[in-house]
Formats: C-alpha cells, sequence, structure tokens
C-alpha cells in the first residue's frame, strides 16, 4: 500500500484508522524515482528493528522449543523426543525450582498489597507524600547485584541485621543460610527492591480517579477501608490488574541477579527457581538442549499464570 | 477532623521507618567504605569519622574494576544510541505511515514485549555464538537491543502518536521527503520521550547481569556488574573493600537517579496507563 503522501486532504480520514493498511488507494499521479524511494521509506524505517526483534527473539523461540525436543553431549541434536521433559519432572532441583514459583505466586497478593497500600497513603497526601515518593522509588533504579551484594552484608549470620536483633533479644536468623528461610528472605529483599515500581505505577492509576468521587464517599462518612473497598479497588481495576501481572512477571524473570550474587540457588537447592536452573544448566552444565525444555516449560508457566490471573481479576472485577 | 488526623500520623510514622530501611541500607555500605577494616569490625554502625577514600581507590584500581566500568559505559552508550535510533524509526512508521502490514508489526512487536529472556537465552547465545558475536561489544550491544527495542518502540509508537497528523502534513507540504519529516520533525519533536526511554534504557542495560555473564565470557571483557558479583569472594575478609566496589557500581545510578527522578518514573509508567 504506498502512502498516502502528498496528498494529505485524502489521506487524513483514512488515518482515523492508523495504520491499519487497509485504506483507500490514493491516487497514482507521481512516478518519479524519488517517489519510489518514498514508497519504500516505511519500510526502510522498521526493516532494522523486524530484524532484530525476528532474529533475536521470535526466531530464538522457535529455535529453542524445537531444540528441546533434541539431545546433549553424545545425542547433540539428534531427536529424543520429551525425554528432556520427562528428566527434568524427574530432577528434584526444578520440581523444587517450580515449588517456589508456588510460593511466588502465593506470596503475589502480599507483594501487590504493599506498594497498593503505600500509594493510597500517599494519594491522600500522608504527611511528607512527595518524600516518600522519591525514597521509596529509590532502590528500584538499583541493579539486582548491588542490591543483592548489599544485603549480603547485612544478613550475613555475624552481620548488622543480626546485631541489631540480638540487641531486641531476638535471633540470630540464619538469613541465607537456612533452607527453611532463605527464599523468603530472597523474595523479601526483591520486594524491598521494586516495590517503588509498583508504587509509581499505583500513583499514575490514581491520577486517573475521579477525587469527586472520593470526596462523596468521605462526606458521606465512608471510613478509610470502606473508601479502600469500595471507591479505589474498583476505581483501579485496571492498575491493579496491570501490577499484578508485571509483578509476577518480574518475580519470576529477574530474580537472577539476586539468587546468583546471594545464595546461588543454596542452601541446597532450596532458593532455585527456573530461570537459574535454566542457566545452570546452560551455563556451568553445558547443556543448552536440556536447558530449552526448561526454558519451555517456564515460558507455559508464566502464560498460564499470566491468563490464569487476568481472567480471576475480571471475575472479581465484575462481582463488584 | 482531629481523628483523621492523629490516624494520619498512625500512618506517617511506620511510612517513615519504611523510608529509613529503604535508605539505610546504601548508606551503610557507603559509611563502611569509607572506614578502615579495623575501624569497620570494632563497630559496623558508627559513622565514619572522616572520608577516608583509599577503599574506592583499592577497589577501583585491584580487581579490574576500571577495566570493567570502561566496557560498561561502552556497552551501555552503543546500546542506548541504537535502541534510540531504532525506536525512534520504526515509532514513527507505526504510528504516522500507512503501510500494509503495519499494524501485525505493531502486534509482534508487543508479542516479542511477553517473551523473557530466560525462555530465548539458550538459543539465543548459540545463534550469537555461531555468528561470532559473543565475546564482542557488539554482540553484547545487540542482545540488550533486541531486550529492549520491543519496550522502546511501544512507547515511541504511543508518544508519537499523540503528535497530530497535521503537523507532518504541512512538513510534506513544504517539500520534506518521509525521512525530512523523521530528521526535522520527529526526531527534534519525540527529544522527551527520547530522553525518558534513554534513561531507562541505560539502566536497564547498567544493571544487567544476566545477559552479560551469558554473552561475555572472558574476563577482559566483563562487564561492571559481572564484576561486583565476583568481589565478594575476593574480600570476603575486608568489608569495606568490598563496599567501596558495590559503592562504585551504584553511583552512576544514584547520579541519574538524582537528575532524572521524574523521567525514569514518568517512562515506567507510560505502559500502565496507555494500555
Amino acid at each position: 500500500m504506498p502512502l498516502g503522501d502528498f496528498t494529505p486532504l485524502l489521506a487524513r480520514p483514512a488515518r482515523a484508522g492508523r495504520a491499519d493498511g487497509t485504506g483507500a488507494a490514493p491516487p497514482r499521479r507521481r512516478r518519479t524515482g524519488r517517489l519510489s524511494a518514498e514508497r519504500l521509506s516505511p519500510f526502510v524505517l522498521i526493516a532494522p528493528a523486524v530484524l532484530v526483534i525476528v532474529l533475536f527473539r521470535l526466531w530464538p523461540l522457535l529455535l529453542g522449543v524445537n531444540f528441546s525436543f533434541t539431545g546433549d553431549g553424545d545425542r547433540n541434536g539428534a531427536a529424543v523426543g520429551l525425554d528432556n521433559y520427562a528428566e527434568l519432572f524427574a530432577d528434584p532441583l526444578f520440581l523444587g525450582a517450580l515449588r517456589n514459583v508456588g510460593w511466588l505466586v502465593l506470596l503475589l497478593p502480599v507483594a501487590v498489597a504493599i506498594p497498593g497500600m503505600l500509594a493510597t497513603f500517599i494519594y491522600l497526601h500522608v504527611p511528607g507524600h512527595r518524600f516518600y515518593r522519591s525514597v521509596y522509588f529509590f532502590p528500584a533504579v538499583l541493579s539486582p547485584v548491588i542490591v543483592g551484594s548489599i544485603f549480603n552484608l547485612l544478613l550475613s549470620f555475624d552481620g548488622p541485621v543480626n546485631s541489631l536483633l540480638g540487641l531486641a533479644g531476638l535471633g540470630p536468623v540464619d538469613w541465607l543460610g537456612d533452607s527453611n528461610v532463605a527464599m523468603f528472605t530472597v523474595v523479601g529483599v526483591h520486594v524491598w527492591a521494586t516495590f517503588g515500581m509498583s508504587l509509581v505505577v499505583f500513583l499514575s492509576g490514581f491520577a486517573t480517579l475521579d477525587p469527586a468521587l472520593l470526596d462523596a464517599a468521605r462526606s458521606d462518612g465512608a471510613t478509610l477501608p470502606q473508601v479502600i473497598r469500595h471507591v479505589i479497588i474498583p476505581g483501579l481495576s485496571r492498575t491493579i490488574q496491570f501490577v499484578f501481572v508485571t509483578t509476577m512477571i518480574g518475580m519470576l524473570t529477574s530474580m537472577f541477579g539476586l539468587i546468583y550474587v546471594m545464595t546461588s540457588g543454596g542452601p541446597g537447592g532450596s532458593t532455585y527457581l527456573p530461570e537459574y536452573y535454566i542457566w545452570i544448566q546452560q551455563g556451568q552444565m553445558n547443556r543448552p538442549a536440556f536447558a530449552s525444555a526448561a526454558s519451555t516449560v517456564l515460558f507455559l508457566v508464566m502464560l498460564v499464570v499470566g491468563l490464569a490471573q487476568v481472567s480471576f481479576l475480571r471475575r472479581t472485577g465484575k462481582e463488584d | 477532623m482531629r481523628g483523621a488526623r492523629i490516624s494520619r500520623w498512625l500512618i506517617a510514622v511506620p511510612m517513615a521507618l519504611l523510608a529509613l530501611a529503604t535508605i539505610y541500607p546504601l548508606v551503610f555500605t557507603a559509611n563502611a567504605a569509607m572506614k578502615t577494616r579495623r575501624d569497620y569490625i570494632l563497630d559496623r554502625f558508627a559513622f565514619a569519622d572522616t572520608l577516608r577514600w583509599d577503599n574506592i581507590a583499592t577497589a577501583w584500581t585491584s580487581a579490574g574494576t576500571a577495566r570493567y566500568f570502561f566496557n560498561s559505559v561502552t556497552v551501555v552508550a552503543g546500546a542506548v544510541a541504537l535502541l534510540l535510533l531504532l525506536g525512534s524509526m520504526s515509532g514513527f512508521a507505526l504510528s504516522h505511515l500507512r503501510f500494509r502490514g503495519s499494524r501485525a508489526l505493531l502486534l509482534g512487536c508487543l508479542a516479542a514485549l511477553f517473551v523473557p529472556f530466560q525462555v530465548i537465552m539458550v538459543p539465543l547465545v548459540r545463534t550469537m555464538a555461531d555468528t561470532g558475536l559473543v565475546d564482542t561489544y557488539p554482540g553484547l550491544i545487540l542482545a540488550y537491543v533486541a531486550q529492549y527495542l520491543p519496550f522502546t518502540i511501544y512507547l515511541m509508537t504511543s508518544y508519537y502518536s499523540a503528535i497530530p497528523a497535521e503537523i507532518v502534513d504541512a512538513a510534506r507540504i513544504d517539500g520534506n521527503t518521509t525521512y525530512g519529516v523523521y530528521r526535522r520533525i520527529m526526531l527534534p519533536m519525540g527529544r522527551p520521550a527520547l530522553l525518558s526511554v534513554g534513561v531507562l534504557n541505560a539502566l536497564f542495560c547498567w544493571n544487567d547481569v544476566l545477559i552479560a555473564l551469558l554473552m561475555m565470557p572472558s574476563a577482559e571483557h566483563r562487564t561492571l556488574m559481572v564484576g561486583v558479583t565476583s568481589l565478594r569472594g575476593q574480600y570476603s575478609a575486608d568489608i569495606p573493600t568490598f563496599a567501596s566496589g558495590v559503592l562504585i557500581a551504584a553511583v552512576p545510578v544514584l547520579a541519574v537517579y538524582l537528575f532524572f527522578q521524574r523521567r525514569i518514573a514518568d517512562a515506567v509508567t507510560a505502559g500502565s496507563t496507555k494500555g
């Protein structure tokens, strides 16, 4: 489809249905070489980006799924059917990683509620709300590597956190060395580092909320919990949905740095997540095909969790 | 109203404590970096009596930190420049030019947004190895561009969509080709968005560790974040030097945050309100 260039009057009505490529054919009056260069220009502008995305993002996805049905090492390249998947689901480390994903899903409401509550308070102009807004967001820009290193220092067995707890007559807690505690420590640090991100998203959602609704609820004598339940939550359902999905994606795909720095998956494999497992199989064990099978499972898990969340939140949203 | 005021303060106090918990870990680290080893062991919490830069100097010169810092700067600069160029070009095409398949392209771009790196990393690294790009600057730059381009295109497209078609049409009547419109209208008008997206992408690339670990196996090509991960092992008995290394990696980010706080928050939220 040629551009509507040089024919702005013709093109404008069609532009309302922007970029659907089905607009009326503009007259082909000009026949110069310059015009054919013009006609190609959208493709020239977009080609490099398409090339990069297809080559290094979409193609590897297909390649990886395909790859997961082949063997490693001696059986390199040979089709092995579902062998990799069978081995995967027999590996206690991988099953542990999936169990940890289950924990993350259970902890998700907490990770969403904390920034949601804080954003509500900031929106209702708690004293110093501007200050809180920028302070809370600040850890979100730090690398997981830096965050992990700092908390390695703070949470070591003879570290400052335990000595503070000692002053209060508590602990010491082996934050990173106890297999029952370590996963929760890492998730806690992850929430510490990322709640500011969700907070800012919540605040931008609040900006779209009609203040008149809040005033009306208040003048009717509604308490804060009532306001939250009947005004804020229904009014922000889209934002809440967005935060749920992005927080889940964040937990499943951006905790590598923390795990790598803080626990290396230990103690006893208790802090493995699928992404870390994939990395170990690829980078340490040199088993790329097997790692691809784990990647495919992770992708499916994310798809299922994401879709389930969206439909669940839609349903609860409708009940209100 | 009095009751409301009291409950406000009841909320404000925990919020203040949380703010302290947000800031203090970094303050602790910076403070540790300023102490001698002996001072740190004697009292971890006391504030350093003077600003002592020896640890910073040690962390900078030993352990390859200077080299890693240079690597990171090179890669981040290259990736951000390329991201902004490709992102603005495609954003312009997708928002203001009509061509066959543009809608499908936009959807494909959004789909790519939801393909996490962990899912494609194994085949990606293999493709990179096959083309000789592993362990090279262009290889890591390309990996970052591929990773953050869908997001960049998405934001640039939504930003450019707000520019009225009349402006583009007027520029064409003045005799500009599509490329002229891009260079004379879209690039200058897109400056605020380019700055926000550029800052955010710079943070993403600077902070990444997984992609860098996979793409740059040799020690001389390590990025700073990968370098930081090995500091703990090297300086397990010398916490002040370890803290100094962490501080060196954090300071550029802190500076960027202080300068561009609002822009970062805007870019982060742009996706949530439009989508």
